[in-house]
């Protein structure tokens, strides 16, 4: 004992890990560049000239219908507009769930069903680092391309707000979450849930599963705290109108006489007599909205994307963690120096 | 250079087969004062038993003065074994014993078993 | 510890899940440096969660097991593992997996050592790993274990799935790195007869449990194959392993604990009746630590002097 601790073991250079791990996964590291290349190749298209296609198009459609002359329009250019918008929109919510399912399947899954992980694990790698090298490249890369498309989304559908008239609203739930980092957040999240899930399962088919699941339940609860991650803005109105407002509503509710909000259920508005008469008794003086509007759009995709790195990071801990107590601590170990006398 | 054959099946010591053979191989004169037994590694690599097995059997035979160890270079064999030549005396006793046993009728495994028996009193507790 | 323990396993105990049943309990022995040591059991009987245990990759519920007077994961870089179904990535050529073998062990790795394995079975080192057949993997997999130069050496089942000429082939390998580098050499099968001739040590594990643990020639001068007339309790002075009685003729595997009286034929068993003996009878004592050794010590020159 004493003996093994004098002589520490002579400085290695570090394994040479990562060109292995890319070597490995060549296959979805191509896939990933064409998928990313592909979608990065429509958004410009997008953003350029299918914008500017509809925009003139629409110009057109106003320019010529409704004044007793026949519409003269690209139709057309308007219709692949939305065409292109939808599907490219479509593909960048579905990139979370392929990092989830990549990663739980093929990343970690696979590798603990089939033995490769302890393969490694005796080949100079410890188990930390193996799973280390795992999480990091692929983080780097998943969140570099879901950010790049991210980016180009935002950027093509700020291109059609206000020339194309059908371009969505900056709340339309998927033009919220592909436009801008909260897409790469999801994305590094599935990545770490997938991991996590690998590690837990260690069958590459199960895990591929329950990572999407899982990915599913975040999106979900992500998009019920999403409101409440910014301070709201409020529109109040009196009795006899109601309040106006643009963008996310997060609740509304009636004003009191002491002025005090309260949230309520029902009858937001006097539209029929009934609600008149239940307004009247509860003491309602008018009504009050709580929304996000425009202007929060960044500061919410800003928070929200905070919110899911803190949660990647707290992931990636869980899954080192996991791995150090299953092959390096944990159990309980009586005194080692016991052992060794 | 001599070569091991290993018989998994004879019930003999594994390390005593290398001793005999070794014997056999310097009564046949295949190996002389002077030549270098296999080294460890080559025999178990290719008879694929243990190396432990081969060095007690190395000892065994420099315990007896027939090869000696030197440091780095290997095992190395010191003298011959006498080969007991075909016109010695004692071959002769014992063909003209042979000779009667078989006038009197024995077999050859009663031979075998009278001459076993007599070894085995005449030279017991020797290592074989 | 001493630098000439190679792994050593004190009330070692692995369960898996919390509640399902022990793999391994009350573990205790010490391989000491330099054997060859053959891990003999039934199917099941915890061989695996043994070597896995030693080479780091899970860790004990209760007990601790030292490798190389270290922990298993401190002693990992010293240590080659080849697990049952022999793991490899299917997508990497043979050459490509032995240049992966080199970048993940910097320092320690000896090409030469690994590719004259792989060379030994005329494997194109361009075929990829998907298309080999079990003993090929077998093969490839021994190759990466030994580039690393292990100091000790633990292989799971190595033999199972080659043929009569590549087993023979691969253990020459194996027994000529233990007489070169001094490896220790730690490796499971339930067929005892292939271990044989090559180990010089014994742990034979039955029901999670260790039965026997020892140099083998200990293990088989401390026990005796006895027959003669005579009702079991004739042997109630020793300890008896298994007895069996035919007619008026007793057959029984002992381990003496003194000088056996002269109506007694007896013999040295061999080592799979040893081994077999123990296994057909789980409640028979078990003969493992280091005391015990010496116990077989003295029964063996008892028997000498007999």
């Amino acid at each position: 004992m004493t003996a093994a601790l004098s002589t520490p073991a002579p400085a290695r250079p570090a394994p040479r890990q990562v060109r292995w791990l890319l070597r490995l996964h060549r296959p979805a590291l191509c896939a990933w560049a064409v998928l990313v290349a592909g979608l990065a190749g429509a958004l410009l298209w997008l953003w350029g000239p299918l914008t500017d296609a509809a925009a003139t198009a629409w110009h057109d459609y106003d320019a010529t219908c409704g004044r007793g002359r026949p519409c003269r329009y690209d139709q057309d250019a308007i219709l692949r507009y939305k065409d292109v918008y939808q599907y490219t929109t479509m593909a960048l919510l579905l990139l979370p769930f392929l990092a989830a399912a990549w990663a739980g399947a093929a990343l970690t899954g696979r590798e603990v069903e089939t033995g490769t992980a302890r393969l490694a694990w005796t080949q100079g790698v410890t188990p930390l680092r193996w799973l280390a090298a795992r999480l990091t490249v692929p983080a780097l890369l998943v969140a570099a391309g879901t950010a790049l498309l991210g980016m180009l989304h935002h950027a093509a559908w700020s291109a059609g707000r206000g020339r194309v008239p059908t371009a969505k609203s900056w709340d339309d739930v998927p033009t919220f979450y592909t436009g801008g980092p909260l897409i790469a957040g999801l994305a590094l999240a599935g990545l770490l849930i997938g991991a996590l899930v690998g590690l837990l399962v260690g069958r590459s088919l199960v895990a591929l599963c329950v990572s999407a699941l899982s990915t599913a339940v975040l999106w979900i609860g992500v998009h019920t705290a999403l409101p409440h991650l910014w301070p709201v803005a409020t529109s109040v109105s009196g009795r006899r109108g109601f309040p106006s407002y643009s963008g996310i509503k997060v609740a509304e509710g009636i004003v009191t006489e002491g002025g005090a909000h309260r949230p309520v259920p029902t009858c937001t508005v006097d539209l029929s007599p009934q609600c008149q008469a239940l307004n009247d008794r509860r003491g309602t003086v008018g009504f009050y909205i709580d929304y996000h509007p425009y202007s929060h759009r960044w500061p919410l995709q800003l928070a929200s994307t905070g919110v899911l790195l803190a949660l990647a990071v707290l992931l990636a801990l869980a899954a080192l963690r996991l791995l150090h107590h299953r092959t390096t601590t944990g159990g309980t170990r009586p005194g080692r120096e016991g052992a060794a006398a | 250079m001599v070569e091991y054959r290993i018989d998994r099946h004879s019930g003999v010591a594994t390390y005593v087969q290398i001793v005999q053979q070794t014997k056999q191989a310097l009564r046949m004169g295949l190996l002389r004062p002077g030549d270098r037994l296999p080294t460890a590694r080559e025999v178990v690599e290719a008879t694929a038993i243990n190396p432990n097995t081969v060095l007690k059997a190395y000892r065994e035979l420099e315990r007896e003065g027939l090869v000696e160890a030197r440091r780095g270079l290997g095992t190395f064999v010191r003298r011959s074994l006498g080969t007991g030549p075909a016109d010695s005396p004692l071959r002769t006793e014992l063909e003209a014993w042979a000779d009667r046993a078989r006038a009197a009728g024995l077999e050859r495994e009663d031979v075998a078993a009278l001459f076993t028996a007599v070894l085995d009193q005449h030279f017991q507790g020797d290592p074989t | 510890m001493s630098s000439d323990t190679a792994l050593r396993a004190d009330a070692l105990g692995k369960r898996f899940g919390l509640r399902g049943g022990w793999a391994l309990r009350d573990c205790s022995f010490r391989l000491p440096a330099g054997r060859v040591c053959a891990v003999v059991g039934p199917n099941g009987a915890g061989k695996s969660t043994l070597l896995a245990l030693a080479a780091g990759l899970t860790v004990p519920t209760e007990g601790s097991v030292t490798v190389l007077g270290t922990t298993p994961a401190a002693a990992r870089p010293r240590v080659g593992y080849v697990a049952q179904d022999k793991p490899l990535y299917p997508q990497l050529t043979i050459a490509e997996t032995l240049r992966m073998g080199a970048d993940l062990n910097p320092g320690r790795w000896d090409a030469a050592g690994a590719e004259q394995v792989v060379a030994g079975g005329d494997l194109d080192p361009g075929a990829r790993v998907r298309s080999l057949s079990g003993g090929q993997r077998t093969r490839v997999a021994l190759a990466l274990a030994l580039g690393k130069r292990p100091e000790l050496l633990l292989l799971d089942e190595p033999m199972a799935d080659l043929d009569p000429l590549a087993r023979h082939e691969l253990m020459g390998t194996l027994m000529a790195q233990a007489a070169q580098y001094g490896t220790t050499i730690a490796m499971s099968s339930h067929v005892v007869a292939e271990l044989e001739d090559s180990c010089d040590h014994l742990l034979l594990v039955g029901g999670g449990r260790i039965r026997l643990a020892g140099e083998i020639d200990d293990l088989l001068a401390a026990h005796l194959r006895v027959t003669g007339a005579g009702t079991p309790d004739a042997l109630d002075a020793h300890t008896v392993v298994e007895s069996r009685v035919t007619g008026r003729q007793l057959t029984a595997l002992i381990r003496p604990a003194g000088a056996l009286g002269d109506d007694w034929r007896t013999a040295t068993p061999s080592l799979e009746e040893l081994v077999l003996a123990h296994l057909r009878n789980p409640a028979a004592p078990a003969l493992t630590a280091a005391g015990d050794a010496e116990d077989a010590a003295t029964a063996r020159n008892e028997e000498h002097a007999a």
